[in-house]
């Protein structure tokens, strides 16, 4: 569905990312790991195509994606931003009626039946169904990150990005956030999650890719991309005798 | 249309009606209504058709249009304190106007001035697009809008300091109040299809502003593009902010203070905001005008001094909040 190839990423003058490919598969479920700093969250930024490349090329689909247009391109693609800035207090359906934009720009009184249906449908799989009435800016940071998840899941898109989803979110919500993406994988599409909780990706990711300080150094499944090696020289970290995660030496 | 739409409408027609028969001169109501429908004598005819309804029509339209301007700036800067007055667009277009009576063209035809207003809100426009063409984001463009309009302000005050005669300066302080009085046709005639222009590109990016609530990127990464929304607010917003200065002059605090009236009734759509904002900025100046006209003051009261009498309390209310809640 996506692949991309070479990409190279500056940030006011920095270079943040080099030379990162990455494929991303139909039904698959892929995590992305790293420090603080590694690029993940540009690597997310420029497939979602609101960064500019450097260098590289991405292809979704098969075609050239600078050859298609915003709208395109959203219907292929959405992106959970780490940052998610509300500017209104919109009632927590409408912001997730926004996920329908790229299908309908109309009003949300105009949102035809298959976008509603997508709407509740998604309200649903992220448990935020009792909070759709609700206006945005009295709901807690966990429900506003169910409700942008639910944002997310009201896309068209068939490929999902999403940065950080389990930040704000309480253990019994990140479990079934995990679920929620495994379950949306399952009906074939693909998904990209950015996470910190290794032990979380290994769980519920097929494959694993590994990024630090902008280079990928690591692609496979999970017990071959969280080895030992990695662990140590990326993370800092080593599993002790019970298999706990501690600060390596 | 929304009963929201329905209900401003019918009371921007009964302010209309009301504002027929209020004013100056001694009119009563049955001769008010006959020269409505074209009887009675000429002198009351005459006031109605071409005092009363002209000044009535200049007043909603100016408050509309500088109401659909707020809601639509503060849609694309993500900050219900914007307004055509941020985007420093209405100093240029009141700069216009003042070199324009400070180098006496104002004698020249009537239609100097605010030709001359279009212009000043035409080059700020420009300044501002340029910047957009160049990726500027919104941040930058409120710090822009804050520079252009102390550097008109500045040219303003060096135009009052060498203005050649007290003449000129009492002109000078008029404009700057902004007010309706004496409007004529000639003068909507002359600010209509700018207002048309202007609403037409407004709207035009309102689904846009629809998807910017939830910040620049992630709105393109919606599929909205976000570059188009910007130019057709700035351009729209500026056609309509200098239209409005040139048919009244500086009124201010009406772009803030609708919107902020309307949002909680369209569940804060900044896209469903924009037409009844236009709408109640109407009312309200409609109302204010009217207001003005029947206080029992020596000296009628300046529309833009009413205006901001009301707004500015407002504005700094909606200021406070703000700072507490992001506090």
């Amino acid at each position: 569905m996506i692949s991309a190839n070479g990409l190279s990423i500056f940030l006011s003058g920095q270079r943040v990312v080099t030379d990162l490919s990455i494929e991303l598969g139909e039904g698959e479920m892929v995590a992305l790991v790293g420090p603080n700093g590694a690029g993940k969250s540009s690597a997310l930024k420029a497939l979602a195509g609101v960064t500019p490349l450097a260098a590289g090329e991405i292809r979704i689909d098969g075609v050239d994606a600078r050859r298609l247009s915003l709208r395109a391109r959203a219907r292929c693609i959405a992106w959970l931003p780490q940052a998610r800035p509300v500017a209104w207090n919109l009632a927590a359906r409408d912001v997730v009626s926004l996920g329908r934009f790229a299908e309908s720009p109309a009003a949300y009184d105009h949102l035809g039946g298959a976008d509603r249906q997508a709407v509740d449908a998604a309200l649903e799989k992220a448990d935020a169904a009792r909070l759709a009435p609700r206006a945005f800016h009295t709901l807690s940071g966990g429900e506003q990150a169910r409700v942008h998840l639910a944002r997310l899941l009201a896309s068209p898109a068939p490929s999902l990005l999403l940065d950080e989803p389990c930040a704000a979110l309480d253990i019994v919500h990140q479990l079934s956030l995990m679920e929620t993406l495994v379950a949306e994988a399952a009906s074939g599409r693909a998904i990209l999650v950015v996470l910190h909780d290794l032990e979380l990706a290994a769980r519920y990711c097929q494959r694993i890719m590994v990024m630090e300080a902008g280079h990928k150094v690591a692609d496979d499944g999970a017990q071959d991309a969280l080895n030992p090696h990695v662990l140590e020289h990326v993370f800092g970290v080593r599993r002790d005798a019970a298999g706990a995660l501690v600060r390596a030496g | 249309m929304s009963r929201l739409v329905v209900f401003l409408t019918l009371v921007s027609l009964c302010l209309f009606a009301l504002s027929g028969l209020v004013g100056t001169a001694p009119l009563s109501l049955e001769a008010s209504l006959g020269a409505l429908v074209g009887q009675g004598d000429a002198a009351a005819r005459t006031i109605l058709w071409e005092i009363r309804l002209p000044r009535a029509a200049a007043a909603f339209g100016v408050g509309a249009t500088l109401g659909l301007a707020g809601a639509a700036l503060q849609g694309l800067l993500q900050n219900p304190l914007a307004e055509p007055g941020v985007l420093g667009v209405s100093a240029f277009a009141a700069l216009g106007a003042v070199v324009a009576i400070f180098f006496g063209l104002a004698g020249i035809s009537g239609l100097i001035v605010p030709l001359a207003a279009i212009l000043g809100a035409g080059l700020a426009t420009l300044v501002l697009v340029v910047a957009t063409l160049r990726g500027a984001n919104s941040v930058t463009l409120l710090l822009i809008g804050i520079g252009l309009s102390s550097f008109a302000g500045a040219l303003i005050s060096l135009a009052m300091n060498l203005a050649p005669n007290p003449y000129s300066l009492s002109d000078l302080v008029n404009w700057m109040m902004g007010s309706v009085a004496n409007r004529s046709w000639a003068d909507i005639a002359l600010a209509a299809p700018a207002w048309a222009v202007g609403t037409a590109l407004v709207m035009m990016a309102a689904p846009g502003l629809r998807a910017l609530s939830l910040g620049e990127e992630t709105a393109a990464s919606l599929g909205a593009d976000i570059r188009r929304t910007r130019i057709l607010v700035i351009g729209g917003t500026s056609i309509l902010a200098g239209a409005s200065v040139a048919t009244a002059g500086a009124i201010g605090f009406v772009g803030i203070v609708a919107p902020h009236i309307v949002r909680p009734f369209v569940r804060h759509d900044p896209q469903k905001l924009l037409v009844p904002s236009a709408l109640l900025a109407g009312v309200i100046l409609l109302a204010a005008d009217v207001l003005v006209r029947i206080l029992p003051v020596q000296q009628e009261l300046k529309l833009g001094v009413a205006a901001a009498l009301l707004g500015g309390p407002v504005f700094i209310w909606i200021a406070a909040r703000l700072g507490r809640a992001s506090a």
